[in-house]
């Protein structure tokens, strides 16, 4: 989150700050548990004066802490997935990020477009694996798929051949899958040694460096490649806002920035810095309470709004008295009522070199229908 | 499907047997909980990585890492556990001072390993179908290695007076001391020889697995602790017996009910099971062999 907030301030204050006030980023610990992270967002809260915003909360700690930040009126960036705040009524509440229930949209679209009309879905008990079943199932049978079989398998078992032997025997041509990284490696391997591996589509949890070392280990470096692609968040590390990022980034003071240049939650977080700065600027008031209405109106895409891709941009164009549609370095930011910007997926494919290969992207506009 | 299912469950059983019964020898003999057990099996497959990886015959490493096992568990014993042994801590004590051990021992792992996963580099080899089961050449394998270890335990605990010195300090440790036995050296070989088997029951595991990373033994401590217990505590051939229920029951539980609850059944028949037989499987048998010995 630092990442993204400094290369914003960074930004910001390089081209004025907020209404001659400078953005500063100060972190407060909520130790990814909530009850410590309600104590945390207390004491932010009667301790910080000038609050412009906050980013955050998080998955662990959301439901906890987004009421008291709501009600201290303040606008929150919200990293979490939960699906609970798809359709939010908190009024200060916002997420640039996908809900986690959305992927299932995604992975659906995706065998759909492949012709895999026959699906497996393999994913583990656990509550962080579920949230993404849902929508799939009802996206993949939306879209004329027939989901074989089923299985949440428990965690952490020697063995899954069984399962492996009722998978094969249901003949999918594809699995939809997110399981812990073992649990993963050896379900896999188990199928591959039983059977023979078919396309797999995982969600963006399995495409996170532990689960590929644990799934590459035990099928093979080519033979995952050869099988396996996943969702994520579409973020291009391309376009005039990125480049703006990237600028901002390196000049931040940012430890080792280069890690944080394809990232998309930090680009997500350097973006919500944006939009609240430009939404401050437009309201011609730092006072969260007059500028968050003012939120939709500095990103959303509407006729005769001139396109920005930075804060000094953006602000150049509300002086001369322009609507203004601000494109974030993570892309096309368009709110809907409930505060969501749900955005675009990309499908990425693993190399046997451990880098990931973009094949194709899935837009908002195609997931939205899916939605309703 | 009903004959694989049981193919499936002897390779389970296998694993687990290996672990469970070195569990269960080691606390027959030394009356101490060993909880960081399955991270001592963890720390064995890392030795068989280095050497695998090192260029030594992967099945090569499989014995370092039964070797390294039984090393460490009798430095583990003789440095960490014999000290409060000697002032007098009691079992609860104990189990702290093992969990304390486990912890470290992960986080010294992954201080070395990093939160990443391994893999020992053991090609699973071809499908080898019999009687309606299929296995790979690498589960023949670690099923032998299981089957000779069995074999090998119960010709000493039969047929040596080692075997006999051991089932003696495990049922009454005194009377075995004022016998003549010297059950400070039958204990040290007891943790030897428990290691041994963890340190086998681990690399098994985790070339079962196909990759692993430092907390993957202690994950499976439970069904270990839990066929012992099924057995019958400190009861080898109850051991046996007990990791060859759980064993099938987790994999007819996948096969016959619903894979997400096949913990929930393996462990709801060993409830059931120690309501009936609270003794655990064997335990009345090998008290009565214990007599007749």
């Amino acid at each position: 989150m630092m990442a993204g907030c400094q290369a914003a301030a960074h930004a910001i204050n390089a081209a004025g700050g907020v209404l001659t006030d400078k953005i500063k980023c100060q972190g407060f610990d909520t130790r990814g548990d909530p009850a410590d992270a309600v104590t945390a967002a207390n004491q932010m809260v009667a301790t910080t004066s000038n609050l412009l915003g906050v980013l955050g909360p998080s998955s662990d700690e959301a439901n906890a802490t987004a009421p008291l930040i709501n009600a201290a009126s303040i606008p929150m960036f919200a990293d979490t997935g939960q699906a609970s705040f798809d359709h939010t009524s908190l009024k200060y509440f916002w997420r640039l990020l996908p809900a986690d229930d959305v992927k299932g949209y995604a992975m659906a679209l995706y065998a759909i477009s492949k012709h895999y009309l026959r699906a497996a879905a393999v994913f583990g008990n656990d509550l962080g694996s579920q949230s993404d079943l849902p929508t799939l199932l009802k996206a993949y049978r939306q879209l004329g798929g027939k989901m074989v079989v089923t299985q949440q398998i428990a965690l952490g078992q020697p063995s899954y051949r069984t399962e492996v032997e009722q998978l094969l025997a249901a003949k999918p041509q594809v699995i939809f899958t997110e399981a812990s990284p073992q649990a993963d490696a050896t379900y896999l391997s188990e199928l591959n040694q039983l059977g023979h591996l078919v396309p797999i589509i995982g969600t963006d949890a399995t495409i996170q460096p532990q689960w590929l070392s644990a799934v590459a280990g035990a099928v093979g470096k080519n033979t995952l490649a050869k099988y396996f692609v996943a969702e994520q968040p579409y973020a291009p590390a391309t376009g005039p806002s990125w480049q703006v990022y990237q600028a901002n980034l390196m000049k931040s003071g940012v430890s080792k920035p280069a890690q944080w240049s394809t990232d998309s939650y930090s680009m997500s977080d350097y973006d919500a810095v944006t939009i609240m700065a430009l939404a401050a600027a437009m309201a011609k008031s730092t006072n969260p309470a007059a500028y968050n209405k003012l939120i939709p109106e500095v990103t959303n895409p509407s006729p005769g709004a001139v396109i920005v891709h930075s804060f000094a941009q953006g602000l150049a164009a509300i002086r001369a008295g322009h609507k203004i549609s601000y494109v974030g370095a993570a892309g096309i930011i368009d709110f809907n009522q409930w505060h969501n910007s749900t955005g675009g997926f990309e499908i990425a494919a693993y190399l046997p070199n451990g880098n990931l290969k973009l094949v194709t992207g899935i837009t908002a506009a195609q997931i939205a229908p899916l939605i309703k | 499907m009903f004959l694989q299912t049981v193919g499936f469950g002897i390779v389970t059983a296998s694993i687990l047997a290996l672990a469970a019964v070195g569990f269960t020898v080691q606390f027959s003999v030394t009356n101490i909980l060993n909880l960081a057990y399955g991270d001592v099996m963890t720390a064995s497959a890392f030795v068989a990585y280095v050497s695998a990886t090192a260029g030594l015959n992967p099945w090569i490493g499989m014995i370092t890492g039964g070797i390294f096992g039984s090393l460490f568990s009798y430095l583990l014993n003789r440095f960490v556990y014999t000290p409060f042994i000697r002032r007098g801590s009691k079992l609860f004590v104990m189990i702290i001072v093992t969990i304390s051990m486990s912890l470290i021992l992960q986080n010294v792992m992954q201080i070395i390993w990093g939160p990443n996963f391994f893999t020992v580099p053991i090609p699973a080899g071809s499908s080898v179908r019999f009687l309606g089961m299929i296995f790979t050449t690498s589960q023949i394998v670690i099923i032998a290695v299981a089957v000779a270890a069995m074999l090998g335990l119960h010709s000493l605990l039969t047929f040596t007076k080692l075997g006999k010195a051991m089932r003696a300090t495990a049922t009454d440790p005194e009377l075995a001391r004022n016998c003549g036995i010297r059950t400070k050296r039958i204990t040290d070989l007891a943790w030897l020889l428990s290691g041994l088997l963890c340190g086998l029951g681990g690399v098994a595991l985790v070339i079962d697995l196909g990759s692993f990373q430092s907390t993957t033994g202690g994950e499976f401590l439970v069904p270990i602790i839990a066929a012992a217990i099924l057995g019958g505590v400190g009861q080898p051939y109850g051991a046996m017996l007990g990791a060859l229920v759980i064993g099938m029951a987790t994999e007819m539980a996948a096969l016959v009910i619903n894979p997400e609850y096949k913990e929930v059944v393996a462990f709801g028949l060993l409830i059931v099971m120690l309501l009936i037989r609270p003794q655990g499987l064997l335990a009345e048998v090998a008290s009565q062999k214990e007599v007749a010995a």
